[in-house]
């Protein structure tokens, strides 16, 4: 008798629980997890400004972000909050160049490829700085910028209070988004950051990468997992231009791989984003426009008559190497020949290459071509007067400096100043300005020596100085 | 509807169906009654205490002129009271009583700090008074920094212009005062509720338990927090005095807006006073580079700029109240000049003004006619661009206070908004004006390093090294105020040193080759404009 009422109220009952977790479970995606892609019209902005999937992976909640600075403030290189960490801005952009804005529930800050792609010159200290798409940047320090968040995040005042507090003075955010930040997301990220900062301890035992370097390590360690060889991978960023002018070539300082393809998606991995997370579309597109960009030309007069002097000396001595079409352009060169630092190829073992290709088997964007070589690989010089300092591992502030015996080469010098010295061709790297605003860079320090590629060190002053003027033109 | 007495046992819950009796009925009839009271009584409390401190109601002027004196922007404290952000002065009461409290540190008030108080108004020019969080709170707004005073003598009646620059205010002792006097051992709630009976004001029990609580220890908090950030401003030897009638607009913003670390910048960064300018004719203005090293074009953006700077910050901001001044000042003529000219000799120097000064400051059609019209009279000028450094070779340190690294910190203020800005620019150098109402603008050049228009046009080594700033009775023959008194009536006036850095009178050398007559003809001319 009793059971009959209740048998016809069960079904509704239950309707009513269902939908209303459905309600939540909408709700929760909804804030949490929807997706808006970025989307822009030009191959330049997309290059700057697009998510390339970090976001979803370790994409910092916006608010955070822009909260940070103003919270840690010395835990940053100086004053000038994210600018004094070398970013890349534009005149009147909300966020630096490299730093997208992607909504994953609620607006999270990535990375993409101009973060570490971007290069800023200026010809006079005067100037505002110029900003070279697709060349590496120098001043950019990526190590610093992920150690601000962590020790930002270790901190006690990166807590829901003070975060709230710096949100609620400039922003008006609906009675859920509090909620959702004070209990939520603030929590939540900087359980993230502590977990992630654990993924990046093997940093404290290497020598720091300093501005416009990363190393590979981070990919081996953190997303192979591979043991920790307590290797040194510390190199210079790469420049992304005239790939079609590549094909065939060694990619990486070490000729990791030979698909320009591969190089962007590993890069996206390395760079946060994760097997799910990667934007492989957004990925390819920045590929086929880097395809086909071409390097900006010397922006200071050359001496032509002497440039013209220094085509044949070129020719002689650096053309089989580093022209297009020369014997051996993109091959690797065995460290014994060379005579560079030996850290950075010897970062990257067979079994890295191996656990590489193994990697995404189940992904249509799965890895074939990784390898791993006895040394570096010799680049074409196009637009090489802004991919200063030289070497892979940046340890010749300029193409002069180059040219000589590794005993006259500056032992200690300041990276990261982007005013330009037209006459020896590379960075200002002393004096005042350079140290107050670079960082010093010692050739001592371990992966960070200028031995070795000792070609044209044995020219006259003069032969010296005609190369360099052609390697203007370059 | 049964009603039933429920007894519970060991057994169980023994369910008797016997009806209450009236006595029983009674009894629950009043314990309801109680408690519906009670909780009306609570729920009116509440909604009393949410009234008042969700109310924000700022004080209404239906003059425009008053709005612009005495109204709100919103650079009162606000947000709630569990997180009370922006403003930069105490409430009303604290900040009324504060010479009261700390007398020795200000002996003649907020006047004698250049504050302009108009006919037994309880608060001067440029404060603005606006109920928020629960207490009647004190915000700064334009016209703290843009209302000047002129005398004929000594003697005369003050004449007070909206939009001048505030000349005679002295805005860093200003804060200094409030700083230092909220931080005195005086400054106890006890004190201070004593002091605002003794000013008339009335307080109970609870806004007494408020202010113990609340007011006096934010306060306090607030205070120590604004004196860290700004004491390498504030109390560094190696910055000069700002001095009255200058402010350093940017570097208080990187340490309020950003909290940078003043103290790791180069020290020459630090040194950005610079004069008030004026607030007065602003339509024909949009689109030229504003601030003194040009750093804007926009107006919104620079009126929302220098809000944040009175205190405001994006949420507490009044958009509504300050576009209400943003209209009036676009519209606002700039004055006539007070005093008598010598028409004649005033035209002689109209012929060396178009020929020396026209090019780069415009001439006097621009205060002429509507918005359009004095816009159309810029055509083919330089005005409101920004002559390089090397050229005008002014003083350099305000434009070096500007950086690129700031600028593109700015653009992350008002984030999320329509009113994000992204019109800010790092530039080389200082920005052309057009020079309507000139006569009451001075001292010139950015910093007021060059005290009347006579001594502009002579070369620097015979401008003079030191003068007094800040004395508001008038020197008709130079164009521009007195500058060898020293103190009245109590008042002190400021010594300005222009070998201190930031000070130098050097540079701006048009003009400077012209012979004495033409000089004098050329300053008679300037009062037109």
């Amino acid at each position: 008798m009793m059971s009959g009422p209740k048998k016809r109220r069960w079904p509704a009952v239950v309707a009513v629980v269902l939908l209303l977790l459905a309600l939540l479970a909408y709700g929760a995606w909804y804030k949490l997890f929807r997706q808006v892609p970025t989307v822009f019209a030009t191959d330049e902005q997309h290059f700057k400004y697009a998510s390339i999937g970090v976001e979803a992976s370790e994409g910092l909640p916006y608010w955070i972000w822009m909260s940070l600075p103003r919270i840690c403030p010395e835990m940053l290189p100086g004053p000038g909050g994210y600018a004094s960490l070398g970013t890349a801005w534009e005149p009147g952009e909300a966020m630096p160049i490299g730093f997208p804005v992607k909504t994953v529930g609620f607006e999270r800050v990535g990375i993409n490829c101009a973060t570490c792609h971007t290069a800023s010159y200026r010809k006079r200290p005067e100037d505002l700085p110029t900003y070279v798409l697709g060349a590496p940047s120098g001043r950019f320090d990526a190590q610093r910028y992920i150690r601000f968040l962590f020790a930002c995040a270790e901190d006690p005042r990166f807590n829901a209070d003070n975060i709230m507090k710096q949100i609620n003075s400039v922003t008006r955010l609906s009675w859920i988004d509090r909620t959702l930040y004070r209990y939520a997301i603030i929590p939540m990220t900087k359980r993230t950051l502590l977990k992630q900062r654990e993924t990046y301890r093997w940093m404290d035992s290497r020598p720091n990468w300093s501005v416009g370097r990363t190393d590979m390590n981070p990919f081996k360690l953190r997303v192979l997992k591979l043991h920790d060889d307590a290797t040194v991978g510390n190199t210079d960023i790469m420049p992304l231009w005239n790939m079609n002018a590549r094909n065939g070539m060694l990619l990486h300082s070490d000729g990791l791989s030979k698909s320009v393809e591969e190089a962007g998606i590993s890069a996206a991995l390395a760079a946060g984003a994760s097997r799910d997370s990667v934007d492989v579309p957004a990925v390819l597109r920045v590929v086929k426009w880097v395809r086909q960009t071409s390097p900006p030309r010397f922006p200071f007069p050359v001496d032509a008559s002497l440039a013209a002097t220094g085509g044949p000396i070129f020719k002689a001595h650096c053309a089989d190497c580093h022209s297009f079409g020369g014997a051996r352009t993109g091959t690797a060169i065995d460290k014994s020949e060379v005579g560079t630092d030996p850290n950075r190829t010897d970062h990257w073992p067979q079994a890295a290459a191996d656990a590489f290709n193994d990697y995404a088997k189940d992904k249509p964007w799965d890895f074939n071509g990784f390898a791993s070589s006895d040394g570096y690989v010799a680049l074409p010089l196009d637009g090489v007067w802004i991919r200063a300092p030289y070497l892979h591992n940046g340890s010749v502030p300029t193409l002069a400096d180059l040219l000589e015996p590794q005993e006259k080469r500056p032992k200690v010098f300041y990276r990261g100043y982007d005013v330009y010295d037209p006459v020896r061709g590379g960075f200002v790297s002393s004096g005042p300005e350079a140290e107050r605003v670079g960082v010093r860079y010692d050739t001592a320090v371990r992966g960070n020596s200028n031995a070795g590629h000792n070609w044209g060190t044995a020219l006259s002053p003069e032969e010296k100085a005609a190369l360099v003027e052609y390697m203007k033109t370059l | 509807m049964s009603r039933e007495s429920r007894t519970r046992t060991k057994a169980g819950v023994l369910v008797d169906a016997i009806r209450e009796s009236p006595v029983d009925r009674q009894v629950k009839k009043y314990r309801r009654a109680l408690l519906l009271g009670l909780l009306t009584v609570i729920v009116l409390i509440l909604a009393v205490f949410i009234a008042r401190f969700s109310k924000d109601r700022p004080m209404t002027f239906a003059d425009d002129r008053e709005h612009y004196l005495y109204g709100s922007i919103g650079s009162e404290p606000g947000g709630s009271i569990s997180n009370a952000v922006g403003g930069v002065l105490p409430p009303y009461w604290i900040f009324v009583t504060l010479p009261e409290i700390c007398p020795e540190k200000l002996p003649g008030g907020y006047a004698s700090l250049g504050f302009i108080y108009e006919n037994g108004r309880d608060l001067p020019v440029g404060i603005s008074r606006r109920f928020r969080l629960g207490f009647d709170q004190v915000g700064l707004n334009c016209a703290s920094c843009h209302t000047g005073t002129v005398r004929e003598t000594a003697a005369s009646e003050r004449m007070v212009y909206p939009g001048m620059p505030s000349h005679q205010l002295d805005l860093q002792n200003f804060f200094r005062f409030v700083l230092d006097c909220t931080l005195d051992e005086r400054f106890t709630p006890e004190r201070v509720l004593a002091e605002i009976e003794r000013a008339g004001g009335s307080t109970d029990a609870f806004e007494r338990f408020v202010y113990r609580n609340q007011l006096v220890p934010r306060t306090r908090e607030s205070t120590l927090m604004l004196s860290r950030r700004l004491s390498p401003l504030m109390a560094n030897p190696r910055v000069p005095e700002w001095g009255p009638g200058r402010v350093d607009t940017f570097n208080p913003y990187k340490a309020i807006q950003f909290n940078w670390n003043l103290a790791a910048l180069p020290p020459s960064e630090l040194i950005g006073a610079s004069d008030f300018p004026s607030l007065w004719w602003q339509g024909p203005r949009e689109g030229l580079q504003r601030h003194w090293d040009g750093n804007n074009t926009s107006l919104q953006e620079r009126n929302l700029s220098a809000s944040l700077g009175a205190g405001v910050t994006p949420v507490t901001i009044d958009h509504p109240n300050l576009e209400r001044v943003a209209q009036w000042i676009r519209d606002l003529p700039p004055p006539e000049y007070p005093f008598p000219v010598d028409q004649a000799k005033a035209a002689r120097g109209a012929a060396l003004y178009a020929a020396q000064c026209t090019e780069c400051h415009g001439d006097g059609r621009f205060r002429q006619g509507t918005v359009e019209q004095a816009k159309a009279s810029l055509k083919g000028t330089r005005v409101g661009t920004v002559e390089p450094i090397a050229r005008v070779a002014t003083d350099r340190h305000r434009l070096d206070s500007y950086t690129y690294d700031f600028a593109v910190n700015q653009y992350t203020l008002y984030p999320d908004s329509e009113y994000r800005f992204h019109n800010f620019r790092k530039t080389g150098g200082y920005s052309n004006q057009p020079l309507d109402g000139i006569w009451a603008r001075a001292p010139y050049l950015h910093n007021g390093s060059v005290p009347t228009l006579r001594d502009l046009l002579e070369p620097p080594e015979r401008r003079p090294r030191t003068f007094y700033r800040g004395y508001d009775v008038y020197d008709q023959r130079k164009g521009g105020f007195v500058t060898t008194v020293g103190a009245e009536k109590g008042r002190r006036f400021f010594l300005y040193d222009t070998s201190l850095p930031g000070n130098g009178n050097g540079g701006h050398l048009w003009g400077t080759q012209l012979t004495d007559e033409e000089k004098d003809a050329l300053v008679e001319y300037m009062k037109t404009l």
